[in-house]
């Protein structure tokens, strides 16, 4: 499985297949639907470089405070989808390359990618203790007293952090609208079965 | 006479243990689609979610980070006595919750909703939430702890307002709708548990969905005939959509179709849709009257 370095070069984003299973090693920054809204609604973010550190991961880790400094507990992605409102503009605002959460994002998402020639990469199961693992540190916090644990902005440093597979492209193509489409072929064949005519509606009450 | 220290050390042995462990009818489930799905990513999910829990069970790290809304179902019997009465149920809870978020077997999720404030505990209005329920002749109490992850919750609810000329058929097509947009991208964290309620008044009806996603063991049916078909047939047509484990292609997008149903209004069918994610979280304690209790995974 190739492992990838951060901050993610164009080129190594544009040759990655939709569907490909890689690993990220390096420094990247995490957030939530706090995040999105600040960053866009009040133009509020974390000081970081996001030159440098430019890979997005969707989360809100389990962290817990101990005598020799932050431990992760546990680091599930969270579903991207709820930020779609505001995750074109995050990309584009911060020229990101690389973004890791849970399964999907929208089209606009995905034309911001294309854009900065990034990819969105996915989660494989349930993974946050494996992830919890392949973090070698906790460099900072952002926010954490007024965003709490769960939606403040931790840095850490990642080493062979994965599995994922690429979600969304750089070419902007998405693997769960490939599979949406095949599923919604499937359907009239299914109700059938059911028993549910093509011409069935429900009762209608707001009849005019 | 149950004390408030048993119900306190009872209700945050059972909230960790449901955060740690995942529950044996769940992974026997998981188990067996792992043996099923033909396709290399949809075995990558499930084989990756069991090993995630295998690491909770070895105490590096949660069954799942998101532990979501804190809920515990409680069942007394009819000769239960509680120190200070019932009403302990309710602090013993808060207590409990405080404690294992503080411990980081919670993570601290729940927030008011327009201020987005975190109180960092798990405590406030409503959080967390208690169901009790009386049920048998005994002294005792049955405590079942669920975290409740989000995504199942958020992206899994649905109620509508079905009518009776909709009949059975509007039933079905709208329980295949709600598989099919909960499952799409893996938003439930399929393979899910699902749980419809038909009937009652509308909170009614999305109570009985939750509790027959969250606390029916897999593999029970309803004992009504005629709803354990429903129950099969839905399962059977939720395996042909090509949808598996988080959404991936796939037949294990649902592992259970649990229906439970109500007395309603003679021109209502209501219908409510809720769904529980793949690592179905729950776990029980049953407290006797003399201040012991256990703890099992297995729902009585």
């Amino acid at each position: 499985m190739k492992d990838i370095a951060l901050p993610m070069s164009e080129k190594t984003a544009r040759a990655l297949s939709l569907g490909e299973c890689l690993t990220v090693s390096g420094m990247l920054f995490t957030g939530r639907s706090r995040f999105h809204i600040r960053a866009v609604e009040e133009d509020l973010y974390p000081p970081i470089d996001y030159k440098k550190i430019n890979c997005f991961f969707h989360v809100g880790p389990v962290m817990k405070d101990t005598p020799d400094g932050w431990e992760v507990v546990s680091c599930e992605p969270t579903s991207s989808i709820r930020f779609e409102r505001y995750g074109a503009e995050v990309v584009r605002k911060f020229r990101l390359r690389t973004l890791i959460g849970k399964t999907t994002m929208g089209a606009g998402t995905a034309a911001a990618l294309r854009e900065t020639g990034g990819v969105y990469l996915s989660k494989i199961g349930l993974s946050g203790n494996t992830l919890r693992g392949q973090i070698k540190k906790v460099h900072n916090v952002f926010f954490l007293d007024d965003l709490g644990k769960t939606e403040a902005t931790w840095i850490y440093e990642v080493e062979k952090f994965g599995p994922f597979f690429v979600a969304i492209d750089a070419q902007g193509r998405n693997y769960f609208a490939e599979l949406a489409a095949d599923a919604a072929r499937k359907l009239p064949a299914i109700e059938r079965k059911l028993g549910i005519s093509p011409d069935y509606n429900y009762t209608e009450v707001d009849a005019k | 006479m149950i004390t408030r220290k048993t119900l306190e050390e009872a209700m945050y042995a059972a909230m960790r243990t449901a955060s740690l462990e995942m529950p044996p009818d769940v992974r026997a489930a998981l188990e067996r689609a792992l043996a099923e799905e033909p396709e290399e990513m949809a075995r990558q999910h499930l084989e990756i979610s069991l090993r995630n829990a295998d690491l909770a069970h070895q105490g590096e790290g949660l069954v799942c980070a998101d532990t979501g809304f804190p809920l515990y179902f409680v069942k007394a019997g009819s000769r239960t006595v509680i120190e200070g009465g019932y009403g302990t149920l309710w602090q013993a809870e808060a207590t409990a919750t405080a404690r294992a978020t503080q411990d980081c077997y919670l993570r601290p999720t729940m927030v008011d909703p327009l201020r987005r404030s975190n109180p960092g505990n798990n405590l406030g209005p409503g959080m967390p939430k208690l169901e009790l329920q009386f049920a048998g002749d005994n002294d005792g109490l049955e405590i079942i702890a669920v975290p409740k992850g989000g995504g199942s919750e958020i992206f899994g609810t649905f109620y509508r307002m079905l009518f009776p000329s909709d009949g059975v058929t509007g039933i079905k097509k709208f329980v295949l709708e709600c598989i099919m947009n909960s499952c799409y991208a893996g938003k439930i964290c399929p393979p899910a548990l699902i749980g419809v309620g038909l009937g009652g008044t509308a909170d009614l009806c999305m109570s009985l969905a939750k509790k027959a996603a969250l606390l029916r063991p897999i593999g029970r049916h309803n004992p009504d005939p005629m709803i354990a078909d429903l129950e099969a047939e839905l399962l059977a047509a939720s395996r042909e959509l090509g949808l598996g484990p988080m959404g991936s292609r796939g037949i294990n997008a649902v592992l259970a179709v649990n229906i439970d149903t109500a007395l309603t209004h003679t021109a209502a069918l209501p219908v409510a849709f809720n769904a529980q994610c793949l690592v179905g979280r729950r776990w029980t304690a049953l407290i006797a009257s003399d201040n012991t209790y256990t703890l099992t995974g297995e729902i009585a």
